[in-house]
């Protein structure tokens, strides 16, 4: 208790009942999710992937009702048929994207054009829809958000990561995670993210340490085996059995530590950036969101996730996907002010959000 | 009446459109079901077809929903299981879903159905889509294709056009022999550059054989057109059309159990699924070896032709390379044995 209260009076200057802050917690279990889920996997096969889309909603209703926040779950509302429209436009658009690309490789500036405009409409009804079939307590969630801004956040920002190798990447993820943030809403309420580009740059400033350490070891490597490396561009070509098989192993090593910098990277990245977007988040303008991930411990629940995974064959899948909800949803959380009981009795559902849910149909798959 | 009244379930009531709640019971009262309050005045209520009760996941809260747009929701799944089993709705999903020792012929038969989707299913789907892909459509891949060879890669051929005549009638010869016909085919000889010797055949019946390989190939025109026949073997086979077709299908499939494998072991599977394409590829080149050697015969040519070419790259190039997982050719000493054997077994059949 004496550290505790320590521990609060050295935390925010802010005077905030500590009683008020509510973390999510995750109620399902890697046994009861395993039958779900090789049922799942077994109608998608036998029905050639039609049913992947009842499996989605049978997957998203068990891992939203076990996310409970103040002793209620969050409850997914989306119709297989629903989901089912949406994969069918989004899978013709690519076959007809991948038809004209082969055959009339001039038509690119058209097509250029279409997908500019396309996808960015396509997220838009995405977000819309992941936010609509949520809810908590009875009143849906809406996203509000305009295809401007989805173009903003995900063709401009992806492009100019790239373009600049990945030094603009933080200006990207402010724009994403803004344009979600900010036009979310739950009931009458909007929640507001606005997290700051130097905070972002800080988690950043890591990754790159680890890309940059990285490559480094991975040249100093390639430099002492330079002699293996010299035969296969001077042309002579005359490989020993023993050399061949020196080379294969220098390529699978290196594959394989080119891949996990990168993902060790992404990993603490993804985590760094949750935790600054969610905690520059608040709802009604006062009530504040929390994201305290551990960068390491994500990647490490991320890797052996993986690992556990491929040596199960796929049977530990279940297990590892609960472990990593768990893990996420202990370590966000809502700092309430005022009374909690008082605040949510006044909120009420917005009449929009449900009319045309019925004629909605997902676009891109984006989950909260 | 009174005596139609039970109990079903305990729980929280909320009004429509809402997140305010009250304690709440769910009773089932002649032909419908009601929601009391604590106090046992009537919430909302509905006749059972009226009412929208939420199909079990799990054991996450069970949502009764009425006409009105109230919601009654209660954790006590079993309860409301045994209700909707007196009135003969049972969920089949849901039973399977349990943890049972049944799962573990669930887990069997998504293997075995998984492996029969590969080995059967893919391939018949594959078969279906060559057969209903009008002929314009490879016309159009290889025009542009040999547009953008011709473009980045390939230059106009320096041979003489007595050389190219030569193993022109030759080609025409065997082409003839073949399921497409002499006017099947196009022949076009390019200077290779970068890609060197080689030679290969887009799927309308283009063909591109590049200086390069008639150099190494020297006086012996016969192993030229041995090489042809190999080509014109992937034209009639349609290999590129499958292959394409056959990629798709797996990436397709794959996509959409995605979602229930997580992304990281999707990426495995994707590159996984590579692999088996590559074997693919190792298959269609040893079917268009053999195709090779029965239009030769055919012809009444050389039939193990081809083969003089492997011992070339062998002898030229130092190819002593066996197959591996990783190539996207069997390896050259390999194939060169598996043509003999089948030009001396036709050979055997014919006398």
């Amino acid at each position: 208790m004496v550290v505790a209260e320590t521990a609060s009076m050295q935390g925010t200057s802010t005077q905030r009942v500590p009683d008020n802050f509510h973390r999510l917690s995750f109620s399902g279990s890697g046994k009861e999710y395993f039958g779900i889920w090789i049922v799942n996997v077994l109608l998608t096969i036998i029905t050639l992937g039609i049913y992947s889309a009842w499996a989605k909603v049978r997957r998203n209703r068990y891992f939203y009702g076990n996310t409970v926040l103040l002793g209620r779950a969050f409850e997914y509302h989306a119709k297989g048929k629903q989901i089912l429209i949406g994969r069918v436009i989004v899978f013709a658009y690519l076959i007809f994207y991948n038809v004209m690309l082969t055959f009339v490789p001039i038509a690119g500036i058209i097509l250029a054009l279409l997908l500019v405009v396309f996808v960015p409409w396509l997220v838009v009804r995405g977000l819309r829809f992941s936010a609509r079939v949520t809810s908590y307590r009875n009143v849906r969630f809406d996203f509000v958000g305009g295809v401007g801004g989805a173009f903003l956040a995900f063709i401009v920002g992806p492009v100019i990561s790239v373009l600049t190798l990945g030094i603009l990447v933080p200006l990207a993820s402010r724009w994403s995670y803004r344009y979600i943030g900010s036009n979310l809403r739950y009931g009458q309420r909007a929640f507001t993210t606005d997290p700051s580009v130097g905070a972002i740059y800080k988690s950043w400033f890591l990754s790159a340490a680890i890309i940059v350490a990285g490559l480094l070891i991975i040249a100093f490597i390639g430099f002492l085996n330079l002699a293996v490396i010299m035969t296969l561009f001077d042309g002579s070509y005359v490989a020993t059995p023993e050399l061949q098989v020196s080379m294969i192993a220098l390529f699978v090593i290196g594959y394989l530590a080119f891949f996990s910098i990168f993902g060790v990277a992404t990993l603490f990245y993804r985590a760094g950036v949750r935790n600054v977007a969610w905690s520059a988040t608040t709802f009604d303008g006062k009530h504040q969101l929390t994201s305290d991930l551990s960068r390491g411990r994500y990647a490490w629940i991320t890797i052996t996730n993986v690992i556990v995974t491929l040596l199960t064959l796929g049977l530990m899948r279940p297990w590892a996907a609960v472990r990593m909800t768990r893990y996420v949803n202990e370590h966000t959380g809502v700092h309430f002010e005022g009374n909690v009981g008082e605040m949510f009795d006044k909120i009420a559902q917005e009449g929009s959000a449900v009319g045309s849910e019925f004629m909605d149909f997902e676009g891109f798959d984006f989950g909260f | 009446m009174a005596s139609s009244v039970t109990e079903i379930a305990v729980g929280e009531w909320h009004p429509a459109g809402s997140s305010r709640s009250v304690p709440s019971r769910l009773i089932e009262d002649g032909g419908g079901v009601k929601a009391l309050g604590e106090d046992g005045v009537e919430l909302a209520g509905g006749v059972l077809a009226a009412v929208d009760i939420s199909a079990r996941v799990g054991a996450i809260p069970r949502r009764v929903e009425f006409p009105d747009g109230s919601l009654f929701e209660t954790t006590d799944n079993d309860a409301m299981d045994r209700f909707l089993k007196r009135k003969g709705k049972t969920s089949l999903v849901h039973e399977w879903e349990r943890f049972h020792p049944r799962l573990i012929a669930v887990v069997l038969a998504t293997v075995l159905c998984g492996v029969a989707i590969y080995r059967y299913a893919v391939p018949a789907l594959v078969e279906v889509a060559v057969l209903v892909t009008p002929p314009i459509v490879p016309k159009i891949m290889s025009a542009s294709t040999l547009e953008t060879m011709d473009r980045t890669l390939l230059d106009t051929s320096a041979l003489s056009a007595e050389r190219q005549n030569k193993i022109r009638d030759g080609f025409n010869a065997i082409a003839r022999q073949s399921d497409r016909g002499e006017g099947g085919y196009r022949l076009n000889f390019r200077k290779g550059g970068t890609i060197g010797p080689n030679a290969f055949a887009l799927p309308d019946g283009t063909l591109i054989v590049t200086d390069e390989l008639i150099e190494l190939a020297g006086d012996d025109t016969e192993m030229i057109i041995g090489v042809l026949a190999h080509e014109i073997g992937h034209v009639e086979l349609e290999h590129s059309l499958r292959q394409i077709y056959r990629a798709a299908g797996v990436a397709g499939l794959i996509m959409m159990i995605g979602g229930d494998i997580g992304s990281g072991a999707e990426d495995i599977l994707v590159q996984g699924a590579g692999l088996l394409t590559l074997s693919y590829s190792r298959g269609a080149e040893s079917a268009a070896d053999r195709h090779s050697v029965e239009l030769m015969q055919k012809a009444g040519r050389d039939s193990t032709a081809i083969a003089r070419f492997f011992d070339l790259l062998e002898d030229k190039l130092d190819d002593h390379g066996d197959t591996s997982i990783l190539s996207t050719h069997p390896g050259t000493p390999e194939r060169r044995k598996a043509i003999l054997d089948y030009a001396a077994q036709l050979r055997a059949g014919a006398q």
